[in-house]
């Protein structure tokens, strides 16, 4: 492959992949049913879907840990299947589970993992230093891994990634076990790397981190794909779907039972409180929140348009087969 | 060549860090050639009347044996440690190709190997007073590299291909009662049953060790030794693309 068609490549590829399993006495299991997709580079892509979406089986395939049964995947226009080495050279992974060398250092982990990326010598020690203070791990640098906390394991593991600068990063629930100071950091150095061109995957259940982070986002569910885009054109799918929060002075007599009345997704009312989700049209709610407006004096009032989660959980919603 | 460097790296820092665990793979042998051979040889004296050598003498590659065996066995051990570490699977995503990630640690057990060889044979000659064919020297250290590299290979199959531990550890022991006890570590052939004497020359272990007996001291058909020796070569890069292939298996 030439440099430019290289250059022109995307990210990652990935055309008609089904990944069957075929588990010992027990029925097939189609993991991936025909997923078609393509990430530019430079994105923070996140890869959505309930447990046994098939996240999981295709992370493997396209970090080369598994073949697909059919169709192709390719990284930077390198074909998982039949040039893995070349793929592997511009990929680094943080897996799901806890990665690390329990018998090293944190040091020997960070200097073991970049001379595997053919990094080593001064360019090694010096990342080595930056990469320690950014993820506070100095003090613990020649402490072994096996004598840290979970939280510290996991923090070497993502520590890794950084010491290299490979072009595609691959993030499986990333946050697991991090303290949500370092995970805000970490955030913020994902969205440094994605603006220094290095395209990043992600997968999570935490939908606020994806909502956050991601440029694009695919939600998948039972092998195959069920929505596609950036957030606010996700968000669309739900549209009609509104979170409004109230707070009175002293709550209305009989507020509660009028608003069940309206048949909201979730209605919540504490203290002086209203929350609810509606799903109704826009003249619709802002007609009732005017009216509940004249009931009390407020305090405080928010509306606000439907969360990525409240998006998945439509989505993921089993729709009723149709009458016959 | 910089992905095998770095497995190498790799390896030689878990080991050595890990100073108690060192010192176990370099002096074990010599331990066992010191308490279980000189026993032996003081309780029953030389292995077989026919052979001029006495027990030690002939312990000598036996316990070579046995060491090429417990490296490969804690390597392949090894891949179970890795796995629970989480780290088995994360290295197969780093850039190196399967037959590289098993190079590694069969390089990196072939020195050990030798250097644990050279101990046991060095100072085990020099307590003990076995005269050693030091012209046939070379070949020594290549039935240590090669036993070492196809017993890794070997034992790194099983590890591989079963996933759990408690299963692992059942085969190793049946493995070590069958080709440690039905091969020529511990006595000669020529007395035995015939049909355990024809097992053991069917154990790619007799086969190992008849060729370190034979470059060590001299003791052995030389046109055996070499069918043997051929023989173990086949075994040894069998056991390697059969392990290669588990491990492009691994998922």
């Amino acid at each position: 492959m030439s440099v430019d068609s290289q250059t022109a490549a995307a990210a990652l590829a990935v055309t008609e992949l089904v990944k069957v399993y075929h588990p010992r006495g027990r029925p097939a299991v189609r993991a991936l049913d025909g997923m078609s997709f393509s990430v530019a580079r430079g994105q923070i892509f996140g890869l959505l879907g309930p447990n046994g979406a098939g996240k999981t089986t295709l992370l493997k395939i396209l970090t080369t840990l598994t073949r697909p049964t059919s169709g192709q995947a390719r990284v930077l226009g390198f074909d998982v299947t039949a040039q893995p080495l070349e793929v592997r050279r511009r990929l680094s992974v943080v897996l799901q589970e806890s990665a690390t060398e329990m018998f090293l250092t944190v040091r020997d982990n960070l200097l073991t993992f970049a001379r595997f990326h053919g990094l080593r010598g001064a360019e090694a020690r010096r990342r080595l230093e930056d990469v320690l203070a950014r993820f506070q791990l100095g003090e613990e640098a020649d402490r072994k891994v096996m004598d840290l906390s979970g939280g510290f394991r996991r923090r070497v593991q993502v520590a890794k990634m950084f010491m290299v600068d490979t072009p595609v990063l691959f993030l499986d629930e990333f946050t697991t076990g991090m303290d949500p100071l370092l995970k805000r950091d970490l955030m913020g150095y994902l969205r440094q790397e994605a603006a220094r061109g290095r395209t990043i995957v992600l997968t999570t259940q935490v939908l606020g981190e994806a909502e956050e982070l991601c440029d694009d986002i695919l939600i998948m569910n039972k092998g195959r794909q069920v929505a596609r885009g950036d957030l606010h054109s996700l968000k669309l799918l739900s549209r009609g779907i509104y979170d409004v929060a109230l707070t009175f002075e002293s709550l209305p007599p009989g507020l509660e039972a009028e608003l069940a009345r309206l048949h909201p997704l979730r209605l919540n009312v504490a203290q002086n409180t209203v929350e609810m989700t509606l799903k109704a049209e826009e003249s619709e709610v802002l007609a009732l929140v005017t009216g509940l407006a004249g009931r009390g004096r407020l305090l405080k009032m928010e509306v606000s348009g439907p969360t990525l989660e409240d998006v998945f959980i439509e989505l993921m919603e089993e729709k009723p087969a149709p009458a016959e | 060549m910089s992905a095998l460097n770095a497995m190498l790296y790799r390896e030689a820092k878990i080991r050595f860090t890990n100073f108690a665990w060192l010192f176990w793979d370099l002096f074990y042998p010599l331990g066992y050639l010191l308490v279980f051979g000189v026993g032996i040889n003081a309780a029953l004296g030389p292995p077989a009347p026919a052979l001029d050598v006495d027990y030690n003498a002939f312990f000598l590659a036996g316990v070579l044996g046995v060491a090429s065996f417990g490296i490969a066995h804690n390597t392949a051990w090894g891949f179970f440690v890795d796995r629970d570490n989480g780290i088995f699977y994360e290295m197969l995503t780093y850039p190196l190709s399967r037959a590289e990630f098993l190079l590694g640690k069969m390089i990196f057990n072939i020195a050990l190997a030798i250097l644990q060889a050279a101990i046991t044979v060095g100072l085990g000659a020099a307590l003990l007073g076995v005269t050693l064919r030091t012209d046939l020297l070379p070949l020594l250290l290549f039935g240590v590299a090669a036993g070492t590299a196809g017993w890794v290979c070997f034992f790194s199959i099983f590890a591989l291909r079963i996933r759990r531990n408690d299963l692992f550890n059942s085969v190793m022991s049946v493995f070590y009662f069958v080709f440690l006890f039905a091969s020529s570590i511990f006595y000669p052939l020529e007395p035995l049953p015939a049909a355990f004497r024809w097992a053991a020359l069917a154990n790619p272990l007799t086969w190992q060790v008849d060729l370190m007996r034979y470059s060590s001291i001299g003791l052995g058909d030389p046109w055996q030794v070499f069918v043997e020796t051929a023989a173990f070569v086949v075994f040894s890069l069998g056991a390697f693309a059969y392990a290669v292939r588990c491990l492009q298996q691994q998922d």
